[in-house]
């Protein structure tokens, strides 16, 4: 119920992870370097030689000389093609392996969440940094990272070269620098989240066509025609507010650049011109730094245009840090439970402090045993049932599997004695032998084909590609019963000494129901289980029951004696039975 | 500056790709006029720059002449502060040109959609509307990008051929036919680079799926086991993914290098051929410089001239997915002559099932297909055509907007739209709080309400994923039962509640719509034990009844809503 929501890294945390992800691979990272470097250098041979060939004409030369020097100029491009190949590859070859390394670690922080963060905070921010933030990182590491390191060191390099012609026009280069790294702050802190704003205006847009289109039949019917499209232009409107402001922030930043651009040209052509008729440099020199300076836009231009795909990158890259620094699980005691007899003493629980969903709660289940807990709505009951499968510690009281608390024991341990089985039948993307290998990974075909059987899955037997049959997007798409019985079939497999069942079968239509309640009862043979009943049938078939109203049980009995008793099980129970 | 969004975004002309993209400029007729001008301006003020600097370099350096070298450096930088700002213009009208296409192509989409109701998913899966809605309305408006830079290109081409051609013919004959040719070159290979990519991003959205995957299943692997094998499982295809970019990295970084070596060996060719004229003395030292700065910048308007086609190709797709959108017509429309729909309370009657719903009363359909109940909801709520009647008149021709507000189908899976949970609750028209409050009382949807931060002022999102499949059942319930309508079906109204609430559901709804018709479909015996009337469907017909009687008399009745794990136990033995 409560969205705990999941760290996100700081900005210190963001530094030294990527630092970490770039040195562990440090070998690689110096080649890359040095092919990056000496790729810019290569390119720098063009303006270099034009204002070789300017001089050597303005002396009245022959072709030959000309010709020579073209023809390195040619020689340098072909090298330069050479080097930014072999660099580009390099540093292709360096950002999979650093993405590999972030994706993998991702995952395995991912799996060792503790079971109540992923409760608590709701799958649908890790789907998110699993999804698009991973996406995004690697975009970013892939396309912005590399095109913004070879600007910088184009950039570099170039007003290098200009220095290296003349140090005093190398300063002219720079003159428009202060302004440009200004007006780029200026933009860079106002960018980020004026994109991330036209972002998510974007994607609620689409989401509000997506939600027009896949409720259209609701439209129709409920007549929201006006209503869907009022609230799709309103969308609109605010899309269009944000585009609006990074072009109002667009419009700043490119005439800026473009000035920058210009005025070192002039500058350059002024002072060189001055330089030349004092005859302190020569003509070809003023022309190659001019040069030099058309050709400085592209660099510049790079680096801006990939400079806020990195930002939003880092953003990202900071909440995939951040599913590694949440809290981990505490130690298990180690202590082995002595058999498997549950206990609930006196448990409370609240999610928010004040608002108690469970109060002095007290039960005891035997093994073997079955028992339904039924009540209304916001009684407790799945909280129960949290409580006793071990994800969340009760708040006052305790809950014990012989003896030790179920919070108490390795995560391994407490999976081979209970288990939990929701409306959830999550079906993993990947072969029938996956799906159910998670439950025991040393199980062979047979066992597999068994257990498969036990639920009533004989559709499984016909599967053309047997175990090895894809199941999910592009392969066998199982219906919501074929996906329960995968995931009975697991349970069976699992083999725990308790089942808890919440409410396992109420999403299923009445009929994929009744199927799914065939398959539940192979799974129920000689286990605990404890059924959070959703139907009444449940309840009548279970050897006691509970029913839980307002977090605390009020009435424990067998069926008959419930049903005898007179009290709000029986009222219930004659209803059912349209008595 | 345009107003997004339009009052109206007028009717498009749906005949066919080319004509709805020719319609999204034709709408804009002012704006993309000004769009054209500084596109052009724009373009054709690159050609300057060059220009004036080879004019500073021969008029002022090689002269020697200090007062030309500073007018020309004037009009460097005159020249570059202009076309900074008819940059900044062209761009801006360019991109109110390009929202104005993509805003409006949504708004008529969105309009057709909400005309096609219930039509829409019978005749296009959803998939393709929200394709226009993340990609085609972007490809869309990129296509508008040729009313400006797209005819600024060819003129500004043009004008660098006229340039040239007073420097050197047989210069200008290279560079003209030479940088087309180049760009010819270098375009198939970034399209090649972005093929490349796309296959590769694709296998990267697929190790991404899995990883969704695996992390939407950390309940499983938590309750179950199974973390180590999915660990495992992810680093083998991450590794592949891995290997798989190493081989796209051979190849791109190939095309990446070769995209940039062709203009540079290019430029060095031509730089080479006007190093010989200028040194055999046909062109000066300037116009040496200035043949560089053409071919640089003329790399330009033919790129945005190649690109232009590319994206016709690619926007064509996309507008005939917006066309073939709103080429579908609606499968219900207004009857010609129209029938008056019966002013009080009457009966329903669908002669396919044979089945007549009296007035007034509550009448549960326990069906055994519960695709044939689906299709009875339909035909009596007429969201097909049929024969059904009401009142003995057939609903075919009776005013659409009044049977739409008389007669409503709450399905089981209606969609819960964003919003306000009071947004989302209310149907049109008004509803005061008493109301509001009743209806969810009705559906026993108090403690639903109650929990959320702020009550019925707490923003959900679509389909309120945030609240379990039974919460989200009574809001829709909820929702139904404010209608009011003189006829409501519920389809599987309380399928994810449990036992008590739906029993408390059932004897609400009876009072709530006393003397209203109300049809549920349910084979739950809390709802069927409070009906009024019971329908058995089964086998294209239907058998009527009360629950008592169904469940003594007719067997696959008794099988059909008594869900107790043996099925074999007569209802006699368990009372």
């Amino acid at each position: 119920m409560t969205t705990a929501r999941l760290p996100v890294a700081d900005r210190r945390d963001v530094r030294s992870a990527t630092w970490r992800l770039l040195t562990d691979d440090r070998r690689a990272m110096i080649t890359v370097l040095v092919l990056y470097c000496a790729s810019a250098a290569a390119g720098l041979a063009g303006p270099w030689i034009v204002g070789r060939i300017i001089d050597q004409v303005e002396s009245g030369t022959t072709t030959t000389t000309v010709d020579a020097l073209a023809a390195t100029a040619c020689a340098f491009v072909l090298a330069q093609v050479l080097l930014t190949r072999f660099a580009r590859y390099a540093g292709h070859r360096f950002g999979e392996r650093a993405l590999a390394r972030l994706r993998e670690r991702f995952l395995d922080s991912a799996l060792d969440l503790p079971m109540s963060t992923v409760e608590h905070a709701g799958t649908g921010d890790l789907m998110t940094r699993a999804s698009s933030d991973v996406a995004t990182v690697g975009n970013s590491a892939r396309d912005a990272l590399p095109e913004i390191f070879l600007g910088f060191v184009q950039m570099t390099f170039m007003i290098g070269a200009i220095f290296f012609l003349d140090p005093v026009l190398g300063l002219c280069a720079l003159i428009s620098m202060p302004a440009l790294a200004l007006v780029t702050r200026w933009y860079l802190r106002r960018a980020r989240d004026a994109y991330l704003a036209e972002g998510a205006a974007n994607t609620e847009l689409a989401e509000d066509l997506a939600a027009t289109a896949e409720g259209a039949r609701t439209v129709e019917v409920l007549r929201m025609r006006a209503d869907r499209i009022g609230g799709n232009d309103a969308h609109i409107g605010a899309a269009f507010a944000t585009r609006v402001r990074t072009l109002a922030l667009r419009s700043v930043l490119f005439p800026s650049i473009d000035i920058a651009h210009t005025l070192p040209v002039a500058a350059t052509l002024l002072v060189g011109g001055a330089f030349y008729l004092n005859d302190q440099v020569t003509l070809g020199t003023v022309a190659a730094a001019t040069l030099y300076l058309w050709q400085l836009v592209d660099p510049i231009n790079t680096i801006l245009i990939w400079i806020e795909n990195l930002q939003s990158g880092s953003a990202a890259f900071a909440r995939i840090e951040g599913v590694g620094k949440a809290p981990a699980a505490p130690a298990p005691s180690g202590r082995t439970p002595d058999g498997d007899r549950l206990d609930i003493t006196d448990v409370g629980y609240a999610y928010l402090p004040g608002h108690d969903v469970l109060r002095g709660v007290t039960l005891s289940v035997r093994p073997g045993e079955r028992l339904a807990i039924v009540g209304p709505s916001g009684a407790g009951k799945s909280t129960l049932g949290r409580l006793l499968a071990g994800i969340d510690a009760p708040g006052t009281g305790r809950v014990t599997i012989g003896g030790v608390d179920v919070t108490d024991l390795d995560p391994a341990e407490l999976r081979r004695r209970v288990a939990l089985v929701t409306q959830e039948h999550h079906v993993f993307l990947g072969t029938l032998r996956d799906n159910l290998a998670l439950a025991a990974p040393d199980a062979d075909d047979r066992r597999m084909f068994d257990a498969l059987e036990a639920v009533g899955a004989t559709w499984a037997e016909a599967l053309p590609g047997g175990l090895d049959t894809m199941l999910g997007a592009g392969g066998m798409r199982p219906d919501a019963s074929q996906s329960q019985q995968l995931a009975l079939a697991r349970l069976v497999l699992a083999d725990p000494h308790t089942l808890i069942l919440d409410e396992a079968t109420s999403m299923l239509d009445p009929r994929a129901a009744r199927d799914a309640e065939r398959s539940l009862a192979a799974v129920l043979e000689g286990r605990t289980v404890i059924a959070i009943a959703h139907r009444l049938h449940t309840a009548h078939d279970a050897d006691r029951v509970a029913v839980m109203e307002n977090g605390v049980v009020t009435e424990l009995g067998s069926h008959d004696e419930l049903a005898a008793a007179g009290g709000t099980y029986a009222a219930l129970w004659r209803s059912w039975h349209g008595g | 500056m345009p107003i997004m969004p339009l009052a109206d975004p007028g009717t498009p002309d749906a005949r066919g790709p080319g004509r709805y993209l020719w319609w999204l400029v034709v709408r804009q007729p002012l704006r993309v006029l000004r769009g054209s001008f500084f596109g052009t301006v724009w373009m054709v003020g690159l050609t300057l720059p060059p220009y004036l600097t080879s004019r500073a370099i021969d008029d002022g350096l090689r002269a020697r002449d200090t007062t030309a070298l500073l007018w020309w450096t004037a009009a460097i930088v005159a020249v570059g502060a202009a076309n900074a700002l008819l940059g900044m213009m062209r761009h801006r009208t360019m991109t109110f040109i390009r929202l104005d296409a993509s805003f409006r192509t949504v708004q008529v989409v969105v309009r057709h959609a909400t005309r096609l109701g219930a039509a829409l998913p019978r005749r296009m899966s959803t998939g393709e509307v929200i394709a226009v809605g993340s990609t085609d309305v972007n490809r869309i408006a990129q296509v508008l990008t040729f009313v400006g830079p797209g005819v600024g290109s060819i003129i500004a081409y043009v004008v660098v051929a006229v340039l040239l051609l007073n420097v050197s013919g047989l210069l200008a004959a290279i560079v003209l036919i030479g940088v087309p040719a180049m760009v010819l070159l270098v375009s198939p290979l970034l399209r090649r680079l972005q093929r490349v990519e796309t296959e590769y991003r694709e296998q990267q959205g697929i190790l991404t799926a899995l990883a969704g995957d695996v992390v939407s299943g950390l309940r499983v692997l938590g309750g179950i086991g199974g973390k180590e094998l999915f660990s495992t499982r992810y680093r083998q295809r991450s590794a592949a993914l891995r290997d798989e970019g190493y081989r796209v990295g051979a190849v791109a970084s190939w095309i990446q290098a070769c995209a940039v070596g062709a203009p540079a060996l290019f430029l060095a060719a031509v730089i080479w051929l006007g190093a010989r004229t200028a040194a055999a003395g046909d062109i000066t030292v300037g116009e040496l410089v200035a043949v560089y700065g053409y071919v640089a910048m003329l790399t330009t308007p033919v790129y945005f001239f190649i690109e232009t086609a590319y994206d016709f190709t690619r926007g064509l797709v996309a507008a005939r997915r917006v066309t073939n959108i709103l080429d579908i017509e609606p499968d219900v429309t207004e009857a010609p002559a129209s029938t008056p729909a019966p002013t009080g309370p009457a009966d329903l009657h669908d002669p396919a099932t044979g089945l007549t719903v009296p007035a007034g009363v509550l009448t549960v359909i326990a069906a055994a297909e519960p695709a044939e109940a689906l299709a009875l909801a339909d035909r009596l709520a007429r969201l097909t055509d049929s024969e059904a009647t009401w009142g003995g008149a057939p609903l075919a021709s009776m005013p659409l907007d009044e049977l739409r507000r008389r007669v409503v189908v709450a399905d089981n899976d209606a969609y819960l739209f964003a919003g306000s949970v009071r947004d989302t609750l209310t149907p049109p028209g008004d509803h005061d709080e008493e109301s509001v409050a009743e209806a969810v009382h009705t559906a026993v949807a108090d403690d639903v309400v109650e929990a959320l931060p702020d009550g019925l002022d707490t923003h959900v999102g679509n389909q309120v994923r945030t609240l379990s499949g039974g919460q989200r059942q009574r809001l829709r319930l909820a929702r139904a039962v404010l209608t009011r309508a003189d006829v409501l079906i519920l389809i599987e109204p309380t399928s994810a509640v449990d036992s008590h609430t739906e029993s408390v559901i059932a004897d609400r709804l009876r009072d709530t719509r006393a003397g209203l018709t109300t049809i549920v479909v349910s084979t739950s015996p809390l709802f069927l034990a409070a009906a009024d009337l019971v329908a058995h469907l089964h086998d294209g017909t239907a058998d009527t009844g009360d629950h008592e009687t169904l469940l003594r008399t007719a067997p696959a009745y008794h099988a059909l809503v008594d869900r107790r794990t043996g099925d074999d136990q007569p209802a006699e033995a368990s009372r």
